[in-house]
């Protein structure tokens, strides 16, 4: 039984997932609705990760810190300070779009990290860790939908108009 | 005589369920004009959504007062102030009456043209724009307040004529939450009861829709029943004691923002005390096991730490809700701008599905508009939709678009969703969009966190063509401004919220040089040429009957089938409901009477959305939910809002309006008996926030956001403790010359961009902000109303009034 590989392995894909939601969203800072929802989609991670805990617990893992870090670090806040003073140029509309592929991608992978958990899981016949995996693979997959409809949304508009 | 200034809702006519709402025309005429020599001309309303029917009076060419109509199903005569006093609008000083254009550069002033130079200006503008950046730099911005046949003009010339997808209405700062609930829920756009529905129920929920300042004669037809021989239960949600909150058996005053996680707690109460119509959610509903799930982690304690209300009245609502025997629920703005908006309007649409209540005599939900012609943009696809309830995402729909206009389907923008006003204003800022014609509506005063609104109308690289009837504060900003006509001035129809077309027939001539919209975009769209694949006029209609027939044909065997409706029938009697079609030319009443809902996949509006993140569900998303023809009850936790109170920022933020203005007061302001009500902006703060702040009645306070400030008198009013609201009416047209900077007093200077991910509507009932006095009032109180929500707390104030003048004849019934 290797579960609990696949438990740290969600562990990273999440972790990363939040990083990379946050520093989109500040990046992004003038795209309001991605600010705000990049924002509360790394709050969902951080909370899937804590649902993840007292299994992780049971498998010998030890859940790692959630990241959920309220107040916008030194970096966040220069990002978002220079993403209100760049907000007016166009090339920002091309900047989206390219930073929501690779968020796509990595909920993508972080979705297929909770799918092979919860496979394991049902495998293993851990009917509480399968609940918990289904619920988290629910989630990501929100997510990845979330970013294909703003990028449906934005790409037109980055490579159609001249 | 009546003064409906300090008596707003009028003579009370109490009446017992099922009896008629008994008939009361109100009448107001110009005072010594000879009653007998009046003309009376059919209309409706336009100052709310509940458009009620009425005649305009004329005399000598000139409009000089309006009469309720007797036998409109809507008002059954009555009339609010607004209604009563508004028209005077008409007659102000200050309309515009001739194009202007800006000379001498972006600096330059605006200054009177001809016609024929605005509108060249505004095509060569056009054409260039669509030359070097096609037809995605182009963006159109329009109102909740044009007739039916504007906007389909506007919405055929904008999606098939220049094919781009950056058209919506002001709409969506007011509806849109309502569309998107409809359509998560029941499959397509369309208010589901009718009005008759509030002389018959038993129970009353209403929810953040302060009905007796926005929909005044709604709240009279409430009030007959609540001093009525059988009262209905009401039960309240609103931050702020409103007059309906007074009238409530249950007032739920919760921390604005906090809507989803009451309306999860009032459907736990549901569920686990067995108020479920069982056999009704069995048959018409798909979703309930996710939904029994979700709020099951909303039992009434937790919602009232969330909420800050007690357990017990969460559990005394939940009950009134869960007995009554026909329920009607509502929702207003407390809701549609309030944060998690639509998932919130759908638990209210929930509630009416789990009793069982839709499709009765007595049983609905009204997610109820705002502006009196809101439900006309969504119907002709001037805003976030696609004409005629159709659906973008499916591509049989967009090819019978196309075969009804005669165009190539790939002409429609249907790639994505129609683009919604905030983000058309980001692309603007991006420089991504290069041409905006704003139409009736005023956004820099009406759109949230105003600074960066302005900063975004006053670049250089945007040409701004605004028509208006008066010189608004974004018409300031504009390249070219043209003078359009006013209601009474032109002729069309227009569709209220419990689906009642009106006729509004044109009365008199416009001033000056003013013309109606629809003749302003038929002009534009000549000059640029626009045509269909064969090459013939894309418009095919030069008047607004022939518009109306155009627009029936497009709405055949769609929920909103106009096909039965004719400017003859809808001429002498009273409104009628759509669906209307020659086997039903009466109309229909009620919608979804079998239980059969518009959630059929081909047949749909929307595939829905996930009410969290707004991401769009696709064709297979809703085939694998299997709803066809089953309402959805959809589901969302409560998410905490994007500002929270903060030590800096210790208060929440609410703005609203007040019974006597509208909107940001274009017309409101020009009307004597109305402004002298509510002169000037106020901030209303409870009295505990007030003593902790040493803040009297009338002292001059100064609200600050992490985006603004806003300066004004303060009202010591039953707003709740920790809150302080604000009207959106004030800008800065009126001000001589003080902007922004000077005596800050717009409410949006404060509010957040921010905005819901389903509807895509503006938060502007969240916000944090700290208040601090400026100056002592020196004992004279703020200019705010006191016959409304914003009544003060002592009775020293002198009482609102003004409205005299006005004939109230109650006919008896037998």
């Amino acid at each position: 039984m290797k579960l609990d590989r696949l438990i740290e392995d969600v562990y990273d894909h999440e972790t990363t997932l939040a990083k990379q939601l946050r520093k989109t969203a500040e990046r992004h800072a003038a795209d309001h609705d991605i600010y705000h929802l990049g924002h509360s989609q790394a709050r969902a991670c951080a909370q899937r990760m804590e649902q993840l805990g007292p299994h992780a617990e049971r498998h010998g893992v030890t859940p790692p810190e959630a990241p959920t870090s309220t107040s916008p670090t030194l970096v966040e806040g220069m990002r978002h300070a220079t993403a209100d003073l760049l907000g007016r140029a166009k090339p920002t509309g091309q900047l989206l779009v390219a930073d929501l592929r690779k968020l796509y991608l990595a909920a993508q992978a972080t979705e297929l990290a909770w799918v092979i958990l919860a496979q394991s899981a049902q495998a293993a016949r851990d009917a509480a860790l399968l609940a918990a995996a289904s619920t988290g693979k629910d989630g990501t997959t929100v997510c990845a939908k979330w970013l294909r409809t703003r990028i449906k949304e934005a790409a037109p508009q980055v490579y159609a108009a001249g | 005589m009546s003064d409906r200034i300090a008596d707003i809702w009028g003579t009370r006519t109490p009446h017992a369920a099922g009896d008629d709402w008994p008939v009361r025309v109100d009448r107001y005429l110009e005072p010594g004009v000879p009653v007998r020599a009046v003309e009376w001309v059919q209309s409706a309303c336009v100052l709310c959504s509940n458009g009620c029917g009425l005649d305009i009076g004329v005399h000598e060419g000139r409009i000089v007062g309006v009469r309720g109509r007797a036998g409109d199903r809507v008002n059954r005569g009555r009339l609010g102030p607004k209604g009563l006093f508004g028209w005077q609008a008409n007659h102000a000083a200050d309309r515009l009456t001739e194009p202007l254009v800006r000379r001498g550069g972006i600096k330059g002033s605006l200054e009177p043209a001809g016609w024929d130079e605005a509108m060249d200006l505004v095509v060569e503008h056009s054409r260039e724009v669509l030359t070097a950046h096609g037809p995605l730099a182009m963006g159109f911005y329009n109102s909740g307040q044009l007739f039916l046949e504007d906007y389909y003009t506007l919405g055929v010339l904008v999606r098939a004529g220049i094919g781009t997808p950056h058209l919506d209405g002001n709409t969506r700062m007011c509806t849109a939450t309502s569309d998107f609930a409809l359509k998560e829920t029941f499959g397509s756009d369309g208010p589901p009861g009718s009005l008759t529905d509030f002389d018959l129920c038993d129970t009353l929920f209403l929810v953040g829709h302060n009905a007796a300042e926005t929909h005044t004669v709604l709240w009279a037809r409430i009030l007959d029943r609540l001093h009525g021989p059988d009262r209905p239960r009401l039960v309240v949600v609103d931050p702020r004691r409103t007059k309906v909150a007074r009238e409530a058996d249950v007032h739920l005053p919760i921390r604005n923002g906090t809507n989803q996680a009451l309306l999860n707690g009032i459907q736990q109460q549901l569920i686990v005390n067995g108020w479920v119509d069982d056999d009704f959610v069995q048959a018409h509903t798909v979703g309930f096991d996710q939904l029994e799930a979700t709020v099951a982690q909303y039992p009434p304690e937790r919602v009232a730490e969330i909420c800050d209300v007690p357990a017990a009245d969460i559990r005394a609502a939940a009950e009134l809700i869960g007995t009554g025997e026909r329920l009607v629920s509502t929702a207003l703005q407390g809701v549609y701008q309030s944060h998690q908006a639509t998932a919130a309007a759908c638990q209210i649409n929930n509630i009416n599905l789990l009793r069982g209540m839709i499709g009765r005599p007595g049983c609905t939900v009204f997610q109820f508009n705002g502006q009196p012609t809101a439900q006309n943009t969504r119907e002709t696809g001037a805003n976030g939709d696609l004409v005629g309830m159709r659906n973008w995402q499916n591509p049989d729909h967009v090819a019978e678009l196309a075969r009804l206009w005669n165009v190539d389907p790939l002409q429609i923008p249907s790639w994505a969703p129609p683009t919604h006003a905030m983000q058309i204003f980001r692309l603007i800022e991006q420089g991504s969009i290069r041409f905006l014609w704003v139409i009736g509506t005023n956004p820099a005063v009406s759109l949230p966190e105003l600074h960066r609104i302005r900063s975004i109308l006053g670049q250089d690289r945007l040409f701004l063509v605004v028509s208006d009837a008066f010189l608004t504060e974004t018409a300031d900003f504009a390249d070219v401004v043209l003078p359009a006509a006013m209601w009474g001035e032109k002729t069309g129809t227009f569709t209220n919220h419990d689906r009642t077309v009106h006729l509004s027939e044109k009365a008199v001539d416009p001033p000056g040089q003013a013309r109606p919209d629809m003749e302003i975009f038929l002009d534009y769209a000549r000059r640029l040429d626009l045509r269909d694949v064969d090459g013939a006029p894309l418009l095919k209609w030069d008047t607004p009957e022939e518009c109306f027939a155009a627009f029936k044909r497009i709405t055949e065997g769609r929920p909103c089938d106009y096909s039965g409706l004719t400017y003859d029938r809808l001429r002498g009697g009273s409104g009628i409901q759509w669906p209307c079609t020659d086997k039903r030319p009466k109309g229909t009443e009620r919608l979804y009477t079998d239980g059969t809902f518009n959630t059929d996949t081909e047949y749909t509006e929307d595939y829905g959305h996930d009410l969290v993140t707004g991401a769009a569900h696709e064709r297979k998303d809703h085939t694998d939910l299997g709803a066809a023809g089953r309402a959805v009850l959809k589901t969302a936790d409560y998410q905490p809002p994007n500002e929270a109170p903060s030590e800096d920022y210790p208060l929440l933020f609410t703005t609203g309006r007040t019974a006597y203005q509208w909107h940001t007061r274009t017309k409101t302001a020009h009307v004597p008996q109305l402004n002298a009500a509510a002169p000037e902006p106020w901030v209303e703060l409870s009295a505990a926030d007030a003593k902790q702040l040493d803040i009297e009645e009338g002292d001059l306070v100064r609200v600050e956001s992490a985006r603004g400030r806003l300066e004004a008198k303060a009202r010591i009013s039953g707003v709740r403790e920790g809150v302080a609201f604000a009207p959106f009416h004030y800008g800065y047209w009126d001000t001589d010359g003080d902007g922004p900077g000077k005596h800050p007093r717009a409410a949006n200077e404060l509010t957040i961009t921010a905005w819901d991910p389903v509807s895509k509507q503006p938060t502007f009932k969240v916000a944090a902000v700290r208040v601090r006095k400026l100056a002592d009032g020196d004992g004279t109180p703020s200019p705010a109303p006191t016959t409304t929500a914003s009544e003060p707390l002592t009775d020293d104030v002198p009482p609102t009034s003004g409205g005299t003048g006005v004939r109230e004849t109650v006919r008896r019934t037998r």
